[in-house]
């Protein structure tokens, strides 16, 4: 647990010294300044002029339900933001371990190889939750003050962006263990989440394709990827309309995912020779 | 009684296969090597020997194709093997966002060492290898000879039983050099293993009590450096000594190496020599030569890894 704890710590310092770690919290400070400005802009007032709210009794409802869309779009770009710009962040941080010279002296220290590329996958995953943390609760305390419609359910795009991560996140240490490539560590999971998202108009593309193999086929690669789409449309319709949102196929499939990649990065990692 | 030896290889063999072409290259061969707890060992060979695979094979960061490796009696693929092990390797990257202290801390941890006694010794060794006041400056400002000491503080930090240390001074000043020496010097009455892999001659004759010297990955001499390099000594040169009268003269504390004739047996008394010389005539085998030698680990090394050169 100690060797984990200074395995992340370190990961932690080496995001700080290249400054990974600053520039992902000053580009969430410019997001949340970005915001601020914006909502200079009376949102009420502004609502009432835009949609042409009159001032009846329908009218907290409505702006409730502008905020709700406001706040469901929000947590869409941060998801979105978030994610890429973490993933970018964390490319090279598996890499920069595997150099020669550096790995060759971490094996031989008296932990194994599954705690060394996990304590990293943790400080990974650490330094970008804290990030998500920080921005997502900036920008709901923005809104909250602003609107005085406080919808903690916003508060979903958190964990949500966090998982996705975690997800996209094992795709970054397996190329990372087999390339050492930083920019291949970027474009892989970019590259998923891209194909993700398409796969997930399956309802449309299936009824267009012509033979049953190529549904088939298709489904078969919308079931085993990572649901970045249907994850955030769960998340936007949860905000949205704060009902109760089917979350289990695409969490499991994603998991199931993340856990069956990070598994194959941690067996090439045992059988490499550094 | 395994435990008394700091490393055993049995059958130590790596070969790497290229992935498209299938072409094989063996950089380790089937190496047996018994290391005694306690003593100062140098590994040489020329570049490309083995000697680097051989010591990441001990620490698993190469797999071996064939055979085992322990450590102080244990398997070393038990992460608990390594405990008692300090290591310097050969072009060692630290990470550079760390200072001196920091970068001790880091593995010192992983290492086992608890935080309180990381405070306490750090500290002291950082004053052991000259770099108390270098401790808070990032490593990324330091001379590639305080890098080599830092790395030393590092190796040593968890007060190992065995130190590994991968070419220690290779691109340091002389200055630097006595350094390490000074420090490496200081071991000696700890009881600490030191296991040297070097191609600097003259540190390792003057520093270690064993040498083995790797040719293309084999195993092509090994013993005490006092039996082999004898002021006055003899020299028995004997071709076809079949492998159990060779087992028996190498247990008499003879040194063997190989020779354009067979091999050459060399031993530091007449009495050791006359023995040797019985066994050989008593395997049925020839005895080319018997001379009166001198020789330095320089001789010995090019005789040994560079054959076709020595003179």
């Amino acid at each position: 647990m100690r060797t984990l704890a200074s395995l992340v710590a370190d990961t932690f310092q080496e995001a700080r010294a290249r400054w990974l770690f600053w520039g992902l919290v000053a580009l969430s400070t410019l997001l949340i300044l970005i915001f601020l400005f914006v909502l200079q802009i009376d949102l009420a007032a502004g609502a009432i002029t835009f949609l042409g709210i009159e001032a009846t009794t329908r009218r907290i409802f409505s702006i409730q339900k502008f905020v709700n869309v406001s706040y469901s779009w929000v947590a869409i770009a941060l998801y979105v933001w978030g994610t890429f710009l973490a993933v970018f962040a964390s490319s090279g941080l598996i890499p920069s371990v595997l150099e020669a010279g550096r790995i060759a002296l971490l094996l031989s220290k008296p932990l194994s190889r599954t705690s060394l590329l996990l304590g990293r996958y943790m400080g990974n995953l650490l330094i970008v939750s804290l990030n998500h943390i920080y921005l997502v609760l900036s920008v709901w305390i923005i809104l909250g003050l602003k609107t005085h419609i406080w919808a903690p359910r916003f508060l979903l795009a958190i964990p949500v962006s966090i998982f996705l991560f975690a997800v996209l996140l094992c795709v970054v240490v397996l190329v990372g263990v087999v390339s050492e490539s930083a920019a291949l560590s970027v474009m892989a999971p970019v590259g998923l989440s891209l194909i993700s998202v398409l796969l997930a108009q399956h309802e449309l593309v299936v009824r267009l394709l012509g033979s049953e193999w190529s549904r088939q086929l298709w489904m078969f690669f919308y079931w085993i990827l990572p649901k970045v789409f249907d994850l955030g449309t769960a998340m936007r319709q949860a905000i949205l309309f704060d009902r109760h949102v089917v979350w289990l196929a695409p969490v499991w499939t994603s998991a199931a995912f993340g856990a069956i990649v990070l598994a194959g990065a941690l067996h090439i990692f045992q059988k490499r020779d550094f | 009684m395994t435990g008394d030896f700091a490393i055993e290889t049995y059958g130590l063999e790596k070969i790497y296969r290229s992935r498209w072409s299938g072409r094989e290259i063996r950089a380790v061969s089937s190496l047996s090597l018994r290391v005694p707890a306690g003593v100062k060992y140098g590994l040489l060979g020329a570049n490309g020997a083995g000697k680097t695979t051989f010591v990441k094979m001990l620490l698993t960061a190469v797999h071996p194709t064939n055979g085992e490796a322990k450590l102080f009696g244990r398997d070393v693929r038990e992460p608990e093997a390594r405990r008692p092990v300090g290591y310097l390797p050969e072009n060692h990257r630290f990470p550079t966002y760390l200072t001196g202290y920091g970068m001790l801390d880091f593995y010192g941890a992983l290492s086992g060492v608890d935080g309180r006694e990381r405070k306490r010794r750090i500290p002291e060794f950082l004053e052991l290898v000259g770099l108390k006041d270098w401790a808070d400056v990032r490593i990324r400002k330091y001379s590639k000879g305080m890098l080599q000491r830092l790395g030393l503080a590092q190796a040593l930090l968890h007060r190992p039983k065995l130190l590994l240390l991968d070419e220690p001074t290779d691109g340091v000043d002389p200055v630097g050099r006595r350094e390490i020496r000074r420090v490496l010097d200081g071991l000696k009455e700890k009881g600490v293993t030191v296991f040297i892999n070097s191609h600097l001659l003259k540190e390792v004759e003057s520093f270690c009590e064993y040498v083995a010297i790797l040719r293309s990955g084999q195993l092509a001499v090994e013993g005490k450096i006092s039996n082999l390099l004898t002021g006055r000594g003899y020299r028995v040169t004997a071709s076809d000594v079949p492998a159990p009268a060779l087992a028996e003269i190498r247990q008499s504390g003879a040194s063997i190496l190989p020779a354009a004739e067979g091999i050459t047996i060399q031993v530091t008394t007449r009495e050791q020599a006359n023995i040797v010389i019985d066994k050989i005539r008593a395997a049925g085998s020839e005895i080319e030569s018997v001379a009166a030698s001198t020789s330095s680990l320089e001789d010995l090394f090019m005789k040994t890894a560079h054959p076709d050169k020595a003179a």
